[in-house]
C-alpha cells in the first residue's frame, strides 16, 4: 500500500506539471503575434496535453488499486493547478515574464522535465508499456528543448549558446532551491501546525459566542442594505 | 459602465452592464484560463472586459462583488466552532487562508486594477442570484425569487418577493449548514464523482435507479420538510462538509449506505455495484424533487405569486424542473442560462446599475444567450499557420460553409462549431458545440464515445425548432424559456417515435434545446430540415475535464487532440488533415 501511495503522489504531481505546461503553451500561443510562433506554441501545447493525458492514465491505473480513502486524496480537480502553485495566481508566465526570459525558461525546463522523467522510467521499468510511453515523452521534451534553443538563437542572434547555458544553470539552481524551499515549508508547516491549531482553538472558542442573528434579513428589503458593508 | 464580479469560493467571472441596463459582455474565468472551475480572482475576465470594450478604469462607475465576504467567512467559522475539536482542521484552514478568501477581494482589485477598489460595493449572495435571473423575465415586477444553492453568504436557500428591482424583500431562508445543494454534492462525492462537476452524472444515473429500493429510501430519509415550522430539517451527523476540508460525508453515511466509491473506478452499467449506486442517486433525486416542491409551495403561500425566478446551483438540476412546472399554482418559471455562481457576476453588475439609477427610470434589457463580445483578434492571420499545416479549408463563404456542414451532418459526420460569440452558461447552445444528426444512432454514439468520452448515464441533448419539439415531446408552457438554454428536461410523448431516439434517456426524457431564432443552430436547421434532418444532437465542444472551448485556437486544439474532423468556424468550414 505504501508503494502505491508514493507512486500515486508522483503521477499526481507529474500530471499537474504536464497539464500546467500545456496551459502555459496554449496561453503563449494565444498571446504571441506571429503566426509562426502561434503554430509552434500550439503544437507544443498539444504535446503537453498528450503527456498530461498519459500521466493521468497512469495515475488512474494506480488509483483503482488503492484503498478508497487513499484514492480520494489523489483525485484531480483543475483548480489545484493554481493552489498547488503549478500555475501562478499572478497569471501565466507569458503574461508576467519578458519574452526572452520566457523562451529561456522553456529551454531549460524542458531539459529538467526530461531528467525528472528518467526517475519515473526507473520506477515503471524500461520495457513496460508505460515505460515505452515515458520514453516517447522524454523524446518529445528533448525535441521541445531543441526547438526552444533554435527559437532563442533565431530571436536573439547576438546571444551566444553560453548565455543560454547561464540561463540553464540559473534555472537549475532555482529549481533545486524551489525543492529545498518546498521541503522547508513542509517542515515548518509540521512544526507550526500545533501552534495554528491552538490559535484556531482559541479563535473558535471566541467564534462560538458570535451572535449571527444580526445577519438575519427576514422581511428586509435586500436592495436597502448598505452597499459598502462586507457583513 | 458597471462591472459585477464573482470568485474565490466558486467559479469566478466578470460581467459588464452599460448605463442603459444592457448586459454588454460577460466572461467566465475558466474560459480564459482554461482551468475548469477556476475560482481565482477573475483578473483575466476583467481585463478582457476592459480591453474588448475599449474602456478604462475611469469609465467604470461602480464594481460589485457578488457576496458579503466577511459574512460568508463568519458563518462557516461559527458553525465549525460548535464542533471542536473535530472541526479544528477546518478552522485552522479557514484562518490560515483568510487572506486568500473573498475577504481579500478589495486588495486584489487594488493589486490588479488600481483605482477599481475605490468603486467596490457588495451585494448579498442570494440577491446576486435573483438579479441574475430577473433580467431574463419579461416583466421585472411582482415575481417571486427562489434561490437554492450550496451555501451563499448566510443561507443555503431563500425566498424573496421582487416588488420591483429596487424592492426585493426576503421572506424565508434556510440557514447554513442545512443545505440541499451540499447534500447533493455530498452524494456526488460519495458516488466517486467530483463535486461541482459530477452532479449532472448523479442526475443522469438516478434514471437507472428504483425509488422503492432500500438504498433510495434511506437517502430519501436524510432530509425532510417540517410542516409546522416550514423548515428543511436534516440529520447533520451523516455529513461532514461543515466540519472538514476534505470530507463532505461522514463515516455514518457509509455505515448507512455501504462504502463510498473509488473515484478512479469507472461506474459502468452491468457492474456489480451499479444498481446500488443508481438507487442512491435515485434517492437523492427524489429527495431533491420533494424538497423543491415543498419550497415552491411555501413560496407561493407567502408571496401569493404564480410566477417564479429560480436560480442557484440546485436550479441546474434540470430533471426536477418538469415536476415543478406541474405544481397547480405555477404559471411561469424563469431559470437564467447561467444559474450557478459564475452567472452571479451578471446579477452583481445589475445591482450596480440599479443602485446608481435608483430614482430614475430603470431599463433592464433581456440579455442575449450569447453575451460575450466577439473576438477582436485577427484570427485569420494569427492562425494561418496552424490551419495551413493541420487543416484544409473546405469552404470560406459563410452560407456555403453552413450548406457544406449540413451535407456532412446528413452523411453522418460529427461537426464542431466555433461561431460568433460564446454562450453565457455551462451549456453549449450551438456556438461552441459538437453536433450531429440526433436520429442517427451511429453518429450520436461516435460523438459520445469516440470524440467526447462522455459519461454514459446522460444522453446528449437534442436541439430543434419549437414546432418540431411539439411533435415529439410533452412541452410545458410554464417553463418554455428554460428549454432555450437546456434548463429543463421533458418527457417524450406517449407511443412517440422520440422514445427511440439515441438522445432519449432510459426514463423516456430528454434535455431538449429549443433553438433561438437566427442563432447558428437555427440557421443550420433551416438548411437541414428540407434534407430530412430536424433534430441535432448537441454537446459542448471540449475534451472531457476541460472547460468548453472559448476561441478559435481552443477549437482547433480540440480537433487536434481528438478524432473530430470537421470544424465550422467564422473563417469557414475546416477539415483536419490525416
Ligand atoms: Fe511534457
Ligand atoms: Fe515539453
Ligand atoms: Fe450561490
Amino acid at each position: 500500500m505504501k508503494k502505491i501511495e508514493s507512486e500515486l503522489l508522483i503521477f499526481y504531481e507529474t500530471a499537474h506539471a504536464e497539464l500546467a505546461s500545456a496551459l502555459e503553451m496554449l496561453a503563449a500561443s494565444k498571446l504571441t503575434d506571429s503566426p509562426k510562433q502561434v503554430f509552434g506554441y500550439f503544437m507544443h501545447a498539444k504535446d503537453e496535453y498528450n503527456h498530461a493525458r498519459s500521466f493521468f492514465k497512469m495515475l488512474s491505473m494506480r488509483g483503482k488499486r488503492a484503498s478508497i480513502e487513499t484514492a480520494r486524496n489523489y483525485r484531480f480537480t483543475s483548480p489545484s493547478l493554481i493552489t498547488k502553485g503549478y500555475i501562478s495566481d499572478k497569471g501565466f508566465l507569458i503574461d508576467t515574464m519578458k519574452l526572452k526570459d520566457f523562451i529561456a525558461f522553456v529551454y531549460t525546463n524542458e531539459l529538467l522535465a526530461k531528467s525528472s522523467f528518467e526517475n519515473i522510467l526507473t520506477l515503471v521499468g524500461n520495457t513496460t508499456e508505460e515505460g515505452k510511453r515515458i520514453s516517447d515523452i522524454m523524446r518529445d521534451e528533448l525535441r521541445h528543448h531543441g526547438m526552444a534553443k533554435k527559437h532563442f538563437l533565431n530571436h536573439y542572434p547576438a546571444l551566444q549558446p553560453w548565455q543560454l547555458m547561464l540561463y540553464r544553470t540559473r534555472e537549475t539552481i532555482s529549481n533545486k532551491g524551489r525543492k529545498i524551499y518546498d521541503a522547508n515549508l513542509k517542515f515548518l508547516d509540521r512544526l507550526l501546525t500545533p501552534l495554528y491549531r491552538a490559535m484556531a482553538y482559541i479563535a473558535g472558542t471566541i467564534a462560538k459566542k458570535l451572535n449571527l442573528n444580526e445577519f438575519k434579513r427576514d422581511g428586509k428589503n435586500l436592495m436597502n442594505i448598505p452597499t459598502n458593508s462586507i457583513l | 459602465m458597471f462591472i459585477g464580479v464573482t470568485g474565490y469560493n466558486h467559479e469566478s467571472s466578470a460581467a459588464l452592464v452599460d448605463k442603459n441596463g444592457v448586459l454588454v459582455d460577460f466572461y467566465r474565468e475558466e474560459s480564459l484560463s482554461r482551468i475548469k472551475g477556476d475560482k481565482s480572482f477573475p483578473k483575466r475576465s476583467i481585463k478582457k472586459l476592459l480591453d474588448t470594450n475599449k474602456i478604462r478604469i475611469k469609465d467604470i462607475e461602480r464594481v460589485a462583488f457578488y457576496e458579503r465576504p466577511l459574512s460568508a467567512f463568519l458563518h462557516i467559522i461559527k458553525e465549525a466552532s460548535m464542533h471542536m475539536p473535530k472541526s479544528l482542521p477546518l478552522l485552522t484552514h479557514q484562518f490560515r487562508n483568510f487572506n486568500r478568501s473573498s475577504v481579500s477581494c478589495y486588495l486584489d482589485f487594488a493589486k490588479f486594477f488600481k483605482g477599481l477598489e475605490s468603486k467596490l460595493i457588495y451585494s448579498d449572495h442570494h440577491l446576486s442570484h435573483t438579479l441574475t435571473a430577473l433580467p431574463y423575465s419579461n416583466s421585472k415586477k411582482d415575481i417571486c425569487s427562489v434561490v437554492i444553492d450550496g451555501f451563499g453568504d448566510r443561507s443555503t436557500a431563500s425566498i424573496s418577493q421582487v416588488v420591483d428591482p429596487t424592492e426585493i424583500n426576503e421572506l424565508w431562508e434556510c440557514p447554513y449548514p442545512v443545505s440541499l445543494g451540499l447534500f447533493y454534492s455530498s452524494i456526488t462525492d460519495y458516488l466517486g464523482f467530483a463535486i461541482n462537476e459530477g452532479e449532472y452524472k448523479v442526475m443522469g444515473l438516478a434514471s437507472f435507479g428504483d425509488s422503492n429500493s432500500k438504498s433510495a429510501k434511506l437517502v430519501r430519509g436524510l432530509m425532510d420538510w417540517d410542516t409546522t415550522s416550514n423548515k428543511i430539517i436534516s440529520d447533520m451527523s451523516f455529513f461532514d462538509y461543515h466540519l472538514s476540508t476534505s470530507n463532505s460525508f461522514s463515516s455514518k453515511l457509509e455505515e448507512l449506505l455501504g462504502p463510498a466509491r473509488n473515484p478512479f473506478v469507472q461506474l459502468i452499467q452491468g457492474d456489480s455495484d451499479f444498481q446500488r449506486c443508481a438507487d442512491i442517486a435515485r434517492g437523492a433525486q427524489d429527495l431533491t424533487i420533494y424538497l423543491l416542491g415543498k419550497i415552491f409551495t411555501h413560496a407561493h403561500k407567502i408571496t401569493n405569486s404564480r410566477r417564479f425566478l429560480f436560480s442557484g446551483g440546485v436550479s441546474m438540476n434540470s430533471a426536477s424542473i418538469d415536476s415543478l412546472a406541474q405544481l397547480p399554482f405555477v404559471d411561469e418559471i424563469i431559470i437564467p442560462p447561467s444559474p450557478g455562481d459564475s452567472g452571479c457576476a451578471i446579477g452583481a453588475a445589475f445591482y450596480c446599475y440599479i443602485k446608481s439609477n435608483y430614482y430614475s427610470d430603470l431599463k433592464i434589457s433581456k440579455p442575449s444567450l450569447f453575451p460575450s463580445r466577439k473576438e477582436v483578434r485577427n484570427d485569420e492571420y494569427l492562425t494561418e499557420q496552424i490551419i495551413s499545416n493541420e487543416f484544409s479549408v473546405l469552404e470560406r463563404d459563410e452560407y456555403d460553409a453552413f450548406l457544406n456542414a449540413a451535407e456532412l451532418i446528413k452523411a453522418g459526420e460529427v461537426i464542431g462549431t466555433v461561431l460568433s460569440c460564446s454562450e453565457t452558461g455551462p451549456r453549449a447552445l450551438g456556438n461552441r458545440s459538437l453536433i450531429c444528426d440526433a436520429k442517427n444512432k451511429e453518429a450520436v454514439k461516435n460523438l459520445n464515445t469516440v470524440i467526447k468520452n462522455r459519461s454514459p448515464y446522460r444522453p446528449t441533448a437534442p436541439a430543434m425548432k419549437y414546432e418540431i419539439a411539439q411533435k415529439y415531446y410533452k412541452l410545458r408552457p410554464e417553463i418554455s424559456e428554460c428549454y432555450k438554454s437546456m434548463g429543463a428536461t421533458c418527457k417524450c410523448l406517449e407511443n412517440n417515435l422520440s422514445l427511440d431516439f439515441p438522445t432519449t434517456h432510459v426514463d423516456g426524457t430528454a434535455r431538449i434545446q429549443i433553438v433561438e431564432n437566427n442563432s447558428s443552430l437555427d440557421k443550420l436547421l433551416s438548411i437541414l430540415q428540407p434534407m430530412g434532418i430536424d433534430i441535432l444532437a448537441n454537446s459542448s465542444l471540449n475534451v472531457s475535464g476541460d472547460p468548453t472551448c472559448f476561441d478559435l485556437v481552443d477549437g482547433l486544439m480540440v480537433c487536434s487532440r481528438t478524432k473530430l474532423r470537421y470544424l465550422l468556424t467564422d473563417l469557414g468550414l475546416l477539415k483536419r488533415k490525416t
